[in-house]
């Protein structure tokens, strides 16, 4: 789209920070390990202290470099996952509403089943069908995760392109001739860009959440170090019971984290969409320095006595001064 | 200001300007437009889009919303009725919250382009009507609001089985009649419309316009109308004000401004409309397009444009000015001069034809 | 008739007729209507001339349009392009297209936010053939074809950011970036500043005379019809309800609706006044039966409710759908018809 604007609002630039952390940390965790997260020489059940800045397990692992390279799993799964599902509910959401008739009718359908269904039993059903050593792919971990995340981003795609299917430039597209996949992903699909992002923000979300449950409840390969394969072996060894908090903390903060650094970068998202979000959002200071109200009330324009303002000038040569 | 004018006036606006947005993002919208209604007459405000002619009188009603902020100026607004022996002035720019809710739609009532956006979709006509009632006369009964309602419809030409229609099971006229109906509830002393028959078809146009100048003579109140096209003003308006990029470029009565305009860009606008009579030749219209308004040309705003541009319009800015012996304003300086001889001749003063054959039968018709 | 001096007919309609069903809400029941929204049009889009088709919302105008575009596919009645007759129920082909082109009333909305003007220009070529290396070229000739100068200044902008008259420009500049031999033009002016409306009417004039081009002008504005048009085409409720060569119709209307769309015009000469039908109950209403125009007409007779008028020959070149002019002959399109076909024929073999 246009030229990139630099988000203002503090929100937003705080979620870039947090979600640029964790991309960094999917990127050089494993290197930035100080042990290997299997190594099982250390003492076991010891607090966190400089050597080991979260602790060990009751095997005798370094949780911290556990807690790094876990980063690297969940992320890439949660990224493959969000970005198919995504790129699946455009497909389906753009084909249905543009398209409309039977195929309307058929992938609407589809999603409706695959939105009715719960996510998480269907899940642990397709996973329990997988080959053994395949669940500890991240690919396939990954799409099979985005077939139970992609229903709900199709049918708010849909109707978007409902209503952008009747805008004037489509037609124009038509008249010169376009092919209809074109018109679809060449002319509507660009406008649908915030929706996309949206969307990929919350299943990129969802899919952490899809993966570390799979993971907790032991469904996914425990060769593979993951946030979720932690909580699976601090639960499996009791530790929320017997105070080892410094077990289940790390990884449950890391979630809890990434989820809010996604959900403020979305803000970012609203404020792109919305100018009147973005001119709103002055802050207090900003507003009383240029004499406006402390809140925007609507039905009442606000009087701005700025040092720009011109004295009164006699009526009838009021136009003399010029900007 | 004498005594006789200062009852008679309306609304007094001096000075108002109104930007976009704040501090150095802001742009000017309207810049010191200074103009006045008097009592139970007709300002019609034509420009096209861009030129400010809505935002002033969302401006001046405090409708305006965010971006939109008030940047300077009075617009004093005459509280006391006709028999009244001096004005009540209150400034709608310093006023509070309640004090401008008690004027707004018992004393300025305001018709929009679109009836369709502004009345509640999910209210029958009767309900909005009692919803203005309620509010405004407490002390009415039921079948008292009801009388009303029928009275109000049939005012402006409907009949009283539209009582029950939902807003979207009316036509566009018919709505436009309801938003009219409802502008005039309450005995208003002056009533906006912001370019009401745009959206309409030109028989439902002439209809509105038909019934608006009979409900004037009827009740006498003041009327504010904005629209692009000159010549409706020119049947429904006694001044006419033409506004062009935020700025008020000529103000004269209705029919002198037609006959003859002094100002190049007035002139252009009459020009750009096809003649319904006489030889039909090739019009040219106004070359280029309207200014950007955050990014103004320096000087007199329409010099790009302007067919008579000399050297001095890149440079100062005219001022509205009155026209020597005139009861009109323009802001040119090819009227800078007393003498009439340095001005071109279409744009000279009444009995010189006009060059495009616009409008030249009519005239000769007349005179 | 004109027809022989100016060359052949480019487009031809003949009997076009669209029906939509439409739902009214009944006490009970919703009843499913049928409307008529283009009723029997038969009209010849000429090279060199612009024929205008004036009528208010409603008259089933813009929906003509789109069935010539052949993007509505018409219930009834032909489409005839170059003498060649187009089968109803094909789909509408590239090489289609490539001829007859249609611009739409709304600059801002017909062009996509999110693209350059380049895209808008190069699209078209790139469809239909132009080469990768030419396109550039072919792109600013477009551009300056309608007076958008210089074109590199132009190609590189988003379209929120030029005005509605230099939209509409590059709205007719895609259009004609294909070279069409007819150009359908759907309200151009009617969302566009007073200002600029008559650059881009004096625009299509130039490129009718110029070019040869064959233009269809829809509009509300019967005064821009007088001022553009070689043929002017008033429709009511669907139907063509009076046809005139030159300005004949604005000048001497036969029928009432045009007399009551001229008298509609604002005009200083005439005081505002409460027309005879400000009673809003006949205001909208279309008869169903007998005369459409019947129940709004200051001249209604017994005959009007009860038998649907034909179009009457009331001058040369002039018709008239109104009882008024029964003792004139009514008129026989395919007559006219077969002239031009034959025409049509006789160039290609």
């Amino acid at each position: 789209m246009k030229s990139i604007r630099f988000p203002r609002s503090p929100k937003v630039i705080l979620g870039l920070c947090i979600v640029g952390f964790f991309v960094l940390l999917t990127i050089f965790g494993p290197y930035l390990a100080p042990y290997s997260p299997d190594n099982t020489s250390f003492a076991p059940n010891l607090t966190p202290s400089a050597h080991h800045w979260f602790g060990t397990t009751s095997l005798g692992q370094d949780i911290f470099s556990q807690t790094l390279v876990g980063a690297r799993a969940t992320i890439v799964v949660a990224l493959i996952a969000g970005l198919v599902a995504t790129l699946l509910s455009m497909v389906v959401g753009i084909a249905a509403g543009y398209v409309g008739g039977f195929t309307d009718d058929g992938l609407s359908m589809l999603s409706n089943v695959f939105l009715a269904i719960p996510g998480l039993p269907l899940l642990i059903v397709i996973d329990s069908y997988l080959p053994v050593n395949s669940r500890s792919n991240s690919l396939v971990i990954g799409l099979v995760i985005s077939l139970t995340g992609w229903a709900w981003g199709a049918r708010v795609i849909r109707a978007q392109t409902m209503s952008l299917r009747n805008r004037d430039f489509v037609e124009a597209a038509r008249i010169i001739g376009e092919k209809r996949y074109r018109v679809m992903f060449f002319e509507v699909a660009p406008n649908l860009l915030p929706i996309l992002a949206s969307s990929l923000l919350f299943t990129v979300l969802y899919s952490i959440g899809a993966y570390v449950t799979l993971a907790y409840i032991g469904l996914t390969s425990t060769s593979v170090w993951n946030w979720g394969t932690m909580l699976f072996w601090a639960q499996g060894n009791n530790a929320p019971l017997s105070g080892e908090w410094y077990w289940f903390v790390p990884p449950g903060i890391c979630i809890a984290l990434v989820g809010t650094g996604l959900a403020l970068l979305n803000f970012g998202i609203d404020e792109f969409i919305n100018p009147r979000l973005r001119a709103a959002g002055l802050s207090a200071k900003q507003r009383r320095s240029l004499g406006l109200p402390r809140r925007q009330r609507l039905g009442l324009t606000p009087v701005v006595h700025s040092a720009s303002q011109r004295p009164s000038t006699p009526a009838i040569a009021s136009n003399t001064v010029s900007t | 200001m004498d005594e006789t004018r200062t009852k008679n006036r309306i609304l007094d606006l001096r000075n108002f300007s109104v930007d976009y947005g704040w501090g150095d993002g802001a742009v000017r919208a309207v810049d010191n437009v200074t103009m006045h209604v008097d009592r139970s007459t007709v300002v019609g405000i034509a420009g096209e889009s861009g030129s400010g002619k809505s935002t002033l009188i969302y401006g001046f009603t405090r409708l305006l919303r965010a971006p939109g902020v008030i940047a300077g100026g009075e617009a004093l607004f005459n509280l006391s009725d006709a028999s009244a022996s001096e004005g009540n002035f209150i400034n709608l720019v310093t006023a509070t919250e309640s004090e401008m809710r008690r004027v707004r739609w018992s004393n300025i009532s305001i018709v929009l382009q679109s009836a369709l956006s502004a009345l509640n979709p999910v209210l029958r006509v009767r309900a909005q009507f009692d919803q203005v009632l309620k509010t405004h006369r407490p002390h009415m009964s039921k079948s008292q609001r009801r009388d009303r309602t029928i009275e109000l419809l049939a005012l402006v030409g409907l009949n009283e089985d539209r009582l029950r229609r939902y807003p979207h099971e009316l036509s566009g006229g018919q709505r436009q009649r309801v938003m009219i109906a409802l502008a005039l509830t309450l005995n208003p002393s002056l009533v906006v419309m912001d370019e009401p028959t745009t959206a309409l078809d030109v028989v439902t146009q002439r209809e509105i316009i038909g019934k608006l100048a009979e409900l004037r003579s009827q009740f006498g109140f003041a009327m504010i109308f904005i629209t692009h096209d000159l010549s409706l003003l020119v049947e429904l308006a006694d001044e006419i004000v033409v506004m062009y990029a935020g700025t008020v470029v000529e103000r004269a009565p209705a029919q002198t401004l037609y006959d003859s305009p002094r100002h190049p860009y007035t002139l252009g606008l009459l020009s750009s409309f096809p003649p319904m009579h006489g030889a039909r030749t090739e019009l040219t219209g106004i070359p280029g397009s309207p200014p950007d308004l955050s990014d103004m040309p320096g000087g007199c705003r329409f010099h790009p444009r302007c067919p008579y541009a000399m050297e001095r319009c890149a440079r100062e800015t005219p001022p509205l000015a009155q026209v020597t012996n005139e009861s009109r304003s323009v802001a040119c300086w090819l009227h800078a001069g007393d003498e009439d001889a340095a001005v071109p001749v279409e744009l000279r003063r009444v009995g010189v034809e006009r060059h495009p054959p616009l409008g030249a039968e009519n005239a000769e018709g007349e005179t | 008739m004109k027809v022989d001096e100016v060359g052949t007919a480019q487009l031809q309609a003949r009997h076009l007729t669209r029906l939509f069903t439409t739902r009214t809400p009944g006490r009970l029941f919703n009843a499913n209507r049928i409307v008529r929204a283009v009723d029997d049009v038969s009209l010849d889009l000429v090279a060199g001339e612009v024929v205008a088709v004036v009528g208010e919302s409603g008259s089933g105008k813009s929906v003509l349009a789109r069935m010539l575009a052949r993007i509505v596919r018409p219930t009834s009645g032909d489409v005839i392009l170059q003498g060649v007759h187009i089968a109803r129920r094909t789909k509408r082909t590239l090489d289609y297209s490539s001829q007859v082109q249609l611009v739409l009333q709304d600059p801002f909305a017909s062009m996509n936010p999110v693209h350059r003007i380049r895209h808008n220009l190069e699209r078209p070529l790139l469809i239909h053939g132009a080469k990768k290396t030419d396109v550039e070229r072919l792109a600013q000739a477009a551009l300056t074809r309608v007076s958008l100068e210089p074109p590199g200044r132009f190609l590189d902008r988003y379209p929120h950011e030029l005005s509605g008259g230099q939209l509409q420009r590059v709205s007719i500049a895609r259009a004609l970036c294909v070279e069409p031999k007819v150009l359908l033009a759907d309200e151009p002016i009617s969302m566009l500043d007073v200002s600029v409306r008559l650059g881009v009417l004096n625009l299509l004039r130039g490129l009718c005379d110029d070019d040869q081009l064959a233009i269809l002008y829809i509009t509300h504005d019967i005064a821009s019809a007088r001022y553009i048009a070689d043929e002017v085409i008033v429709m009511y409720a669907g139907q063509v309800v009076e046809q005139s060569r030159g300005s004949v119709l604005v000048d001497q209307p036969t029928h009432p609706y045009t007399r009551l769309l001229i008298a509609s015009v604002p005009n200083h000469s005439d005081p505002p006044s409460a027309s005879p039908s400000s009673n809003e109950q006949i205001q909208t209403a279309i008869a169903e039966e007998g005369c459409r125009f019947a129940p709004r007409c200051a001249s209604v007779m017994d005959r009007c409710r009860v038998e649907a008028p034909p179009q009457f020959v009331v001058g040369e070149n002039h018709t008239s759908r109104c009882w008024l002019y029964a003792d004139c002959p009514p008129l026989e399109v395919e007559v006219t018809l077969s002239k031009h076909l034959r025409e049509g024929d006789t160039t290609k073999t």
